[in-house]
C-alpha cells in the first residue's frame, strides 16, 4: 500500500485538520516534479470533467497535491473554506501553484471568487499563471470587474492572452476602453504593447479608433498588422473595413491563437 | 569560485545586495528565520513571516539567480513570551517540511532563560522526529559557556552533532565544537563577532573540515560579500583552494543537505535571469526599467 494509500485511509477514519495539513506539505517528499506523460485519454477526460481544465503543464506532485484536496471533506461551507484558508495562508510558491490551478474542482466554488482575486494581485509569475491562465475558473465564477483587473495585468506582466479561458466569450465594453487607454499610455511612453491585446478591443472597435488601427497598420510589426487585420474584420464596422483596402497586407491569415503563440515566442 | 551564504537574512536587505552577490559567485543562501529587530505580539505575525520564507522571497532571490533556502523555527529572543510561543510552537510542523526549508533554526539560547531552554529542547525534539538538521544560534553574552550548554542539551536530546550546526563561533568556542563532531559556522561582521582576518587564522589553525563561514546579514550593519571577501582574503593568505572551497561552499551544501532539500544539481545548473519574463508593474522592477535577461533566456 503506497503512503499516499494509507494517508487517505488515516484521513478517511479520522477526519482531523492536522493530518490534511500534514499530508499535504508533506507531500513534496513522496512526489517529484517530473512532467505527467501526455495522455489524450486523460486529457479527454479532464476536459469533460470541468471544460476548460487544462492539464498539460502537471508534475507528479501537483497530480498528487491535487488529489489529495480533492479528498478534503468538512461538515459545511464554512469549515471547508477555513481549511482550505489555513492551506493558502501556509503554502509555498509551489503549493499555491496547486491550490490555484485546483480552483474549478473544488466544492463549493462559488465562494472561492475572492480567492481567485487574490491569486491575481499575486506578483509571482508562476502564481499568477495558475489563476489566469489554462484554468477555466475565473471566466466561470469572476465578475467582470475582477476580470479585466486579470487580464490587464496578464498584459502588465506579459503573460500569454491566448492560454486564457474563455477570452473571447468574456470581452466587454469597459475591458476593451481600459485596453484601448493602456495602448495610449504605452504608446505615449514609446514602450510596445502585445500584439494579442487587440483581440479584447476587436468587437467594439469604432471610427474613433482610426488612428489607433492606421497606425498600426502603417508603423506597427507584421504581427500587429496581422491582428489589426482580425480585429477589423471582428469589429463589422465597415468604415474600418474599407480602410483595409489602403494597405498591402500578408496573403495568409492568422487566427488569435497563432498571433498569441508567435508574439510570446 | 561558487559560494553559498548559509546565514544571510535577506528579507530585509535590497536587490543591490542581491545582484553583489551575484555577481560576486555566491549561488546559494539561507535564511534562518530570526526576530525582526522588535519583538512581534500576535502569531499571525510569525505566520506571514514564515510564509514569505518560503515563497516571496524564495521567489525575489530567483529573480536574480540566487538559489534561496531557509530555516523555520522560533528564535530565542520570542521564545520568552510563553503564550505567543505556544501558538507558533502549533505553526512549526505546518512549515518544516515544506519545499526548501532545509533546518529548523535558529533556535538557542539568548539569555538562557528557562523559558528559551524549553521551546529549545521542544524545538530540538521536533527536529528528531522529522529528522532535520538544526541551526543553533549561540548567545552573544556568556557565549563561551552558552554554547557548551546548546551542545549538552542537543545531546540530551538524542540528536546526532553531525545534523547540527552551531553558529557565531569564535575562537574561544571552536576547539569544543569541533571537538565533539559538530559543525563550527562562524558570521562574519565588519566590527562585531568575527573579521575576515581571525576567519582566516582559524582554518589555518584547525582546517576546513566541518568548518563554515556565512555573513549573517541583516538589518544591521553588515555585509552581504563577507563569504566571498572572507575567501578572498584567504586565498591572499594562502589558505589552499581546496579549504576555502570547503569552508565557504561545500560544507554548507553537506551540512544542510541532510534535509534532502537542497541538492547540489540545483546549483550548478542556475536558472537563466530573466526578468523580462517575470516582469510585473510592481514587482521587483518599476515601471520603466529594463530587466535583466541572461544569454540562453527565452
Amino acid at each position: 500500500m503506497s503512503w499516499l494509500d494509507q494517508q487517505t485511509d488515516k484521513y478517511q477514519n479520522q477526519r482531523s485538520n492536522r493530518i490534511f495539513n500534514l499530508t499535504f506539505s508533506t507531500l513534496s517528499r513522496y512526489f517529484d516534479k517530473s512532467r505527467l506523460p501526455n495522455n489524450t485519454e486523460a486529457t479527454k477526460e479532464a476536459g469533460q470533467i470541468r471544460s476548460g481544465w487544462d492539464l498539460s503543464q502537471w508534475d507528479a506532485r501537483q497530480a498528487a497535491r491535487t488529489y489529495w484536496l480533492l479528498q478534503l471533506s468538512a461538515d459545511s461551507p464554512e469549515d471547508y473554506r477555513s481549511a482550505l484558508d489555513r492551506l493558502f495562508a501556509t503554502a509555498n510558491v509551489d503549493e499555491q501553484i496547486t491550490l490555484y490551478a485546483a480552483l474549478p474542482l473544488y466544492d463549493y466554488p462559488d465562494q472561492m471568487v475572492y480567492r481567485a482575486s487574490e491569486g491575481i494581485r499575486t506578483n509571482i509569475t508562476d502564481v499568477f499563471d495558475a489563476v489566469a491562465l489554462r484554468n477555466p475558473y475565473p471566466a466561470g465564477y469572476m465578475a467582470d470587474e475582477a476580470w479585466n483587473q486579470m487580464v490587464l495585468k496578464a498584459i502588465f506582466m506579459g503573460r500569454p492572452l491566448y492560454l486564457i479561458q474563455q477570452l473571447d466569450e468574456r470581452r466587454n465594453p469597459d475591458q476593451a476602453r481600459m485596453l484601448i487607454d493602456f495602448v495610449h499610455e504605452r504608446w505615449a511612453a514609446s514602450r510596445p504593447v502585445t500584439p494579442e491585446l487587440w483581440r479584447g478591443v476587436a468587437p467594439y472597435l469604432t471610427k474613433e479608433h482610426l488612428p489607433d488601427i492606421q497606425r498600426l497598420l502603417e508603423q506597427g510589426s507584421s504581427l500587429e498588422k496581422q491582428a489589426a487585420t482580425l480585429a477589423i474584420k471582428e469589429s463589422e464596422n465597415d468604415m474600418l473595413r474599407k480602410q483595409l483596402a489602403n494597405y498591402s497586407l500578408p496573403d495568409e491569415e492568422l487566427d488569435w491563437k497563432t498571433i498569441g503563440i508567435m508574439s510570446n515566442d | 569560485m561558487m559560494y553559498i551564504d548559509p546565514h544571510i537574512h535577506t528579507s530585509s536587505r535590497t536587490t543591490d545586495d542581491y545582484e553583489a552577490m551575484q555577481q560576486a559567485g555566491v549561488v546559494a543562501v539561507i535564511e534562518p528565520a530570526f526576530w525582526m529587530g522588535q519583538p512581534r505580539t500576535q502569531v499571525g505575525s510569525f505566520l506571514d513571516y514564515f510564509s514569505s520564507l518560503v515563497g516571496w522571497e524564495r521567489f525575489r532571490a530567483s529573480q536574480f539567480g540566487i538559489k534561496h533556502y531557509c530555516t523555520i523555527g522560533l528564535n530565542s529572543r520570542e521564545a520568552n513570551n510563553e503564550a505567543l510561543a505556544e501558538e507558533v510552537m502549533e505553526l512549526l510542523p505546518l512549515f518544516l517540511s515544506k519545499e526548501g526549508v532545509v533546518a529548523v533554526g535558529e533556535i538557542g539560547y539568548d539569555d538562557q532563560t528557562p523559558l528559551e531552554d524549553k521551546y529549545f529542547r521542544e524545538q530540538l525534539e521536533l527536529a528528531r522526529e522529522m529528522d532535520m538538521p538544526v541551526m543553533v544560534h549561540t548567545p552573544h553574552r556568556d557565549k563561551k559557556a552558552g554554547t557548551s550548554r546548546s551542545m549538552d542539551v542537543c545531546e540530551e536530546h538524542g540528536l546526532a552533532p553531525s545534523k547540527v550546526v552551531i553558529d557565531h563561533n569564535n575562537e574561544e568556542t571552536v576547539k569544543e565544537v569541533l571537538d565533539r563532531g559538530f559543525w563550527a559556522a562562524f558570521s562574519i561582521y565588519p566590527h562585531t563577532k568575527m573579521s575576515p582576518e581571525r576567519m582566516a587564522a582559524i582554518v589555518q589553525q584547525y582546517g576546513p573540515e566541518r568548518i563554515i563561514v556565512n555573513s549573517a546579514a541583516d538589518w544591521g550593519v553588515s555585509d552581504v560579500l563577507s563569504v566571498p571577501k572572507t575567501a578572498m582574503l584567504m586565498k591572499e593568505k594562502g589558505v589552499p583552494e581546496e579549504h576555502i572551497r570547503l569552508t565557504c561552499y561545500q560544507n554548507a551544501l553537506d551540512a544542510y543537505g541532510q534535509s534532502g532539500q537542497m541538492n547540489e544539481a540545483d546549483l550548478l545548473t542556475p536558472e537563466l535571469v530573466d526578468q523580462r519574463k517575470k516582469f510585473s508593474g510592481n514587482s521587483i522592477l518599476r515601471g520603466g526599467q529594463t530587466p535583466r535577461v541572461d544569454e540562453g533566456g527565452s
